[in-house]
């Protein structure tokens, strides 16, 4: 089968889901919107019968202002040479510390790393999934830090002290009239 | 985790234990902890360990402008950061629509090859090493030395070079740079018996590689396996012939391919991807000087650009891997969303675990460094 028949066979396999919006951006690129709920039944026909075999990534994008988590699932097919990213949106839950959504870790094994990751970095909690416990941030007890509503640069300033760095040879320049010009917090942007 | 957090696995009467591998071991590039469960000498389960190199790299990037984010993305992989910065210029060039002059490209491929031949050269040392072998680990640095000086040259830095930004590169090559490439890529040809003989063909190393730490086809596909991982499978996918970027679909390649799936396999098709690359370095050579004009398209002011609206996804090639960004740009001066996709992050963590299982505990150090992983990825 080549490339343009595994495409042309896509094109009716997606017209099967409801709720879908499919948006070609190149020859290599496609993009489909998809409801959430059918999102797990999209994935496994992309991979049972579309070919597309391989997980890239599942990126998570915070819009607080819509309340709401993006997901993007990329998988590649090495067949059909195509990207498919598949965006979904899932409802933010301020009032709740996770929010929640279902693991395709049983369609997609690498969906086992990146669904852990966005589990520490955003609190999206994935059903079923065997990997919900902490990985990389074991020493953290904070908010998910990669959320929007987590200022970084604010949790610093409450957290640790600013080094107050005036060692003996740059006194002996202020003195003469030189020295720091432009202090840290000017340039902070 | 830090030894007041961590309790002691209370185990009944039996011959396992556990037995911890980093977070500082010449097993693994990097600081990286792998916890083994043992019977004996045999692995029965291993539990990868990461976060001892987070810097929290996508966060510090949505508070920084698109420019100075190239400061940051190199130290994503110490050992491989071209393809970062070159990704990253990709991913913003596709938001913005920005058409990289072509002679940028090639100088953009003349890096990430020469980055993929230092990378590799990095990993045959530290592979030899965890076999006991250590006179190719101090060939392998001393001839990544020869590319470094080269990356010096071209770009005043050995390591983190910033030499790549969104519409090309920052400036053109040297006066006679490509003479001296030429030359280095001699002197490795040259070297080419001298390595097969101490270590691709030496039965002290072939017998310890050989069969050691197996993916076969269907566990390559299904555990996200990608780069020279895959193609010791068997597999002949390389993101350079599938999705080409940049100029890569006028070169002259091929893809190695070994079939056995082990560490002797992995490291075979690191060699021959090695030599691949200094024959496009080699066409590169010849074609670049009859490229004319920019090496850099325009871009509006750096420090005062508004990324328009929209997103990407990238993939590049790496030394070590399928590499990717997904880049989401709200038309602000400072990204909303870098996402980085290391290939090392399933090769060190979900692959690992896998292929460990099984293993004896003086082969486990070798399984991790043939997988190349570059925890950093992990972490980032």
């Amino acid at each position: 089968m080549n490339c343009d028949e595994i495409n042309v066979w896509l094109d009716t396999l997606l017209e099967e889901i409801n709720e879908i919006k499919v948006t070609r951006k190149s020859d290599r690129r496609v993009r489909v919107d998809v409801d959430a709920s059918s999102l797990p039944a999209l994935l496994e026909l992309l991979k049972g019968k579309a070919s597309y075999v391989h997980l890239s990534a599942i990126s998570c994008v915070d819009w607080p202002d819509d309340e709401e988590f993006e997901l993007v699932y990329h998988c590649w097919s090495y067949e059909a040479k195509s990207l498919l990213s598949a965006h979904t949106r899932i409802p933010r839950n301020s009032s709740e510390e996770f929010a929640r959504y279902v693991s395709v870790y049983d369609i997609y094994k690498p969906a086992g790393f990146f669904e852990r990751d966005i589990y520490e970095m955003f609190g999206i909690y994935f059903e079923s999934s065997p990997f919900m416990e902490k990985f990389i941030l074991t020493e953290w007890n904070g908010p998910p830090p990669m959320r929007k509503d987590f200022d970084a640069e604010a949790y610093v300033n409450e957290t640790f002290n600013w080094a107050e760095y005036n060692p003996d040879w740059l006194q002996e320049i202020t003195e003469e009239g030189g020295g720091i010009a432009i202090r840290p917090e000017d340039v902070r942007l | 985790m830090r030894p007041e957090n961590y309790q002691a696995v209370r185990l009944p009467s039996s011959n396992e234990y556990e037995i911890f591998i980093g977070p500082n071991h010449p097993g693994i590039e990097g600081n990286y902890a792998f916890k083994l469960r043992l019977d004996g000498d045999e692995v029965i389960s291993g539990k990868a360990d990461a976060g001892y190199l987070h810097r929290g790299f996508e966060k510090l990037m949505e508070g920084r402008l698109w420019i100075q984010n190239l400061a940051i993305v190199p130290r994503i992989c110490v050992p491989d950061p071209v393809p970062m910065e070159v990704v990253y210029s990709l991913s913003v060039e596709a938001i913005s629509d920005i058409e990289v002059p072509e002679r940028g490209q090639w100088i953009r491929v003349l890096q990430m090859e020469l980055s993929r031949v230092a990378s590799h050269l990095f990993t045959f040392g530290g592979h030899a090493a965890t076999t006991g072998m250590y006179t190719p680990s101090y060939w392998g640095v001393a001839d990544r030395d020869l590319a470094l000086d080269l990356f010096e040259e071209l770009t005043g830095g050995r390591v983190y070079h910033i030499y790549n930004i969104p519409g090309g590169v920052r400036r053109d090559i040297p006066d006679g740079f490509l003479d001296r490439l030429g030359h280095y890529l001699d002197y490795l040809e040259s070297r080419q018996n001298d390595y097969d003989n101490l270590l691709f063909t030496n039965q002290v190393f072939v017998k310890r590689a050989r069969g050691i730490g197996v993916i076969n086809k269907e566990q390559a596909l299904e555990w996200g396996v990608t780069g020279p991982n895959l193609r010791a499978c068997g597999l002949p996918f390389d993101v350079r012939r599938d999705d080409p970027y940049l100029i890569y679909d006028q070169l002259d390649f091929d893809i190695p391919l070994q079939d056995a799936g082990d560490a002797l396999a992995r490291i075979l098709v690191r060699r021959d991807e090695l030599f691949q690359s200094v024959r496009i370095l080699r066409q590169i050579i010849k074609h670049l000087p009859s490229v004319k004009g920019p090496v850099r398209a325009p871009i509006p002011n750096p420090l005062a650009w508004n990324v328009p609206a929209g997103e990407s996804y990238s993939r590049v090639e790496s030394s070590k891997g399928e590499l990717a960004y997904y880049t989401v740009s709200d038309g602000g001066p400072k990204p909303y969303r870098v996402h980085v996709r290391g290939p090392s992050s399933m090769h060190a963590v979900q692959v690992l675990e896998n292929v460990a299982v099984g293993a004896r505990i003086e082969d486990v150090a070798q399984i991790m460094f043939s997988l190349d992983a570059c925890p950093p990825e992990v972490d980032r």
